[in-house]
């Protein structure tokens, strides 16, 4: 095996490259910006043989690389945060016009106020725009989950770009040893991009994304919601094909040591590395706990997350984004609505906001609390783990007070 | 699996010397490693701190270290800005430190390292590469804690720096290590 050291921005342009895409349209913003700097230097020494496209906005970033994909080319972008927002408007153009672009996202909190830091709020809003979306647990699932994503996203029963969402700085910038196959091997996985309904080109002109009144607008979107429906099963097939061809085995949903566990987590991105440390460390001490990671957040895998919770009286969800005004945050809500028939209590945990670490310390917090309020002696939990007592005095504005 | 802490201050390659040693001990010594570095509005001259895990396995936690066992300061004036270098710091924990200076020495005497490896890794470096970047030099008096061995740090340096940069850092790394002493 050919080991390498990189961070979780350097896995993905890795990814990107033995893609051979063809257009890059990117824009820097921290923490992404090493994954457009370091694409434009492959392209610069000629070592990736693909148009850099300098533009002024992540919104033109998108607009470039979906309009380029539809000439028959592969193309890719990456973005966070402010950027992912910016390209709101377009990320639903490339979706509905079934443009399966892969696009790393590396997760940073949104404005106001301003941040820098980890936190799943920029991917979460983008939730619904009709995309893919992967959370990476670490760098080498980075780089398989860009992989396995290109082939998943450009499934002619698919044809659905796809995110893969990296935490900001926790790996984007975090320096881990991972095995890089060799070109062959991926050439032979992703094989070359093949151009599927919709296209551009001046020779045979055709309008994409016209008008569409209300007797088709329905059926459209219908076509995508079979697109998600299908993604599941190529989902399977792939992560089954990539572990025989590359001995590595990710699943859609990870249960970790939940078969006989008394209380489940339900997690995602890299807190699971740490969740799974936390899960053993507990279980040395005779406390039965088990990790539910959720790799697929994007289409929702109920099935699978109903198989691993089946049983379980007392479930936490941990949501990285705030969930404002919702009942709780969109991972809770997901899971509720998966196991709503089951007789479980299901505990709505936020934290790890804006860079906030999310610690051992705070992992075993929530265990412990769900081992209380499964053996009754607690009755209310710490929904917000981390915040601080002085949550209501920061910052405040004496003159108006 | 142990856990290291480097501080220092901006502009001293602090980050950068927790990627070297990640290197280090993942590629030539067939362990595991991870850095998280905390990164800030970085500025050069303010305060900074990168977290690295170390292990036979591969590392699941993927945040900070809290309770090092080795902490390493490039700059000694840290304790001065508001940084308190022993923070989480256990009975067994060990310091490594960028100074000769008796004074400064005493200074650091009152934390309860068990253990401080001490050089002048800044003279070392301005004599081997012309400018006074310490963290080359810096791990080669980590190397002599015994956690890392000098040819992986000598060798990682090559491959971050390149060749010409990669010797003199490499130098500076090696003679840090053989002035190293420990009180």
């Amino acid at each position: 095996m050919a080991y390498k050291m990189l961070d979780g921005n350097g896995a993905a342009v890795e990814a990107i490259k033995m893609a051979k895409v063809q257009v890059i349209s990117a824009y820097p913003i921290t923490p992404q910006s090493t994954i457009a700097e370091q694409l434009s230097d492959l392209v610069a020494t000629g070592e990736l043989k693909a148009q850099y496209v300098r533009v002024e906005s992540e919104h033109t970033a998108l607009s470039v690389a979906t309009a380029a994909e539809l000439t028959g080319v592969r193309a890719a972008t990456a973005t966070a945060s402010q950027g992912l927002a910016l390209m709101h408007e377009v990320a639903g153009m490339t979706s509905g016009c079934r443009v399966p672009i892969v696009m790393p996202v590396v997760n940073r909190g949104l404005a106001a106020p301003w941040t820098l830091w980890a936190d799943h709020g920029d991917a979460m809003s983008e939730r619904d725009t009709g995309w893919l979306q992967f959370y990476c647990q670490n760098v080498q699932e980075v780089f398989d989950l860009t992989v396995m994503a290109y082939r998943i996203a450009e499934d002619e029963n698919v044809l659905t770009p796809a995110m893969v969402c990296m935490d900001g700085f926790f790996l984007s910038h975090s320096m881990q040893k991972i095995d890089i196959p060799d070109q062959e091997a991926i050439d032979e996985f992703i094989g070359p991009f093949v151009t599927k309904n919709s296209y551009l080109d001046p020779e045979d002109p055709m309008f994409v994304c016209n008008l569409t009144g209300p007797d088709d607008f329905t059926e459209m979107r219908y076509q995508q919601k079979v697109g998600f429906d299908n993604s599941i099963k190529v989902i399977e097939k792939v992560q089954k094909e990539f572990a025989q061809k590359f001995g590595r085995k990710l699943q859609i949903i990870e249960g970790y040591r939940t078969d006989d566990a008394d209380v489940v987590l339900v997690a995602l991105g890299s807190m699971c590395g740490t969740a799974k440390y936390v899960v053993n460390k507990l279980r040395e001490q005779g406390k039965k706990v088990g990790l539910a990671k959720v790799t697929v957040f994007r289409p929702f895998p109920f099935r699978q997350l109903r198989e691993v919770l089946g049983g379980k009286e007392v479930i936490g969800v941990f949501d990285r984004s705030a969930g404002l005004g919702g009942q709780g945050g969109p991972l809770w809500s997901e899971t509720c609505a998966a196991i709503k028939d089951y007789n479980s209590d299901i505990r709505h945990y936020v934290g790890g906001l804006g860079g906030r670490d999310v610690s051992v310390r705070t992992i075993e917090k929530i265990y412990n609390e769900l081992l209380e309020i499964k053996n009754g002696t607690r009755k209310e939990h710490t929904e917000w783990i981390d915040v601080k007592e002085n949550a209501m005095d920061i910052r405040q504005v004496l003159k108006n007070a | 699996m142990v856990e290291l802490k480097f501080y220092g201050i901006g502009g001293q390659g602090m980050v950068t010397a927790g990627k070297i040693l990640s290197e280090a001990v993942s590629l030539y010594e067939g362990k595991y490693a991870i850095t998280v570095p905390s990164y800030g509005a970085e500025r050069r001259g303010a305060p900074v701190n990168t977290s690295i895990i170390l292990d036979d396995e591969p590392v699941l936690v993927n945040s900070f270290v809290y309770n090092p066992d080795i902490v390493l300061v490039s700059d000694p004036s840290i304790i001065d800005k508001g940084v308190d270098v022993s923070e989480g710091i256990h009975e067994d924990s060990i310091l490594v430190l960028n100074t000769e200076d008796e004074k400064v020495l005493d200074a650091y005497k009152k934390y309860d390292f068990k253990e401080i490896y001490y050089v002048d890794a800044t003279r070392i470096a301005l004599d081997n590469i012309g400018k006074g970047i310490p963290n080359g030099s810096m791990l080669g008096a980590l190397a002599a804690t015994g956690i890392v061995k000098i040819d992986s740090v000598e060798s990682a340096i090559k491959i971050t720096f390149g060749e010409k940069a990669g010797e003199k850092n490499a130098r500076a790394a090696r003679e840090a290590y053989e002035q190293t002493k420990k009180m």
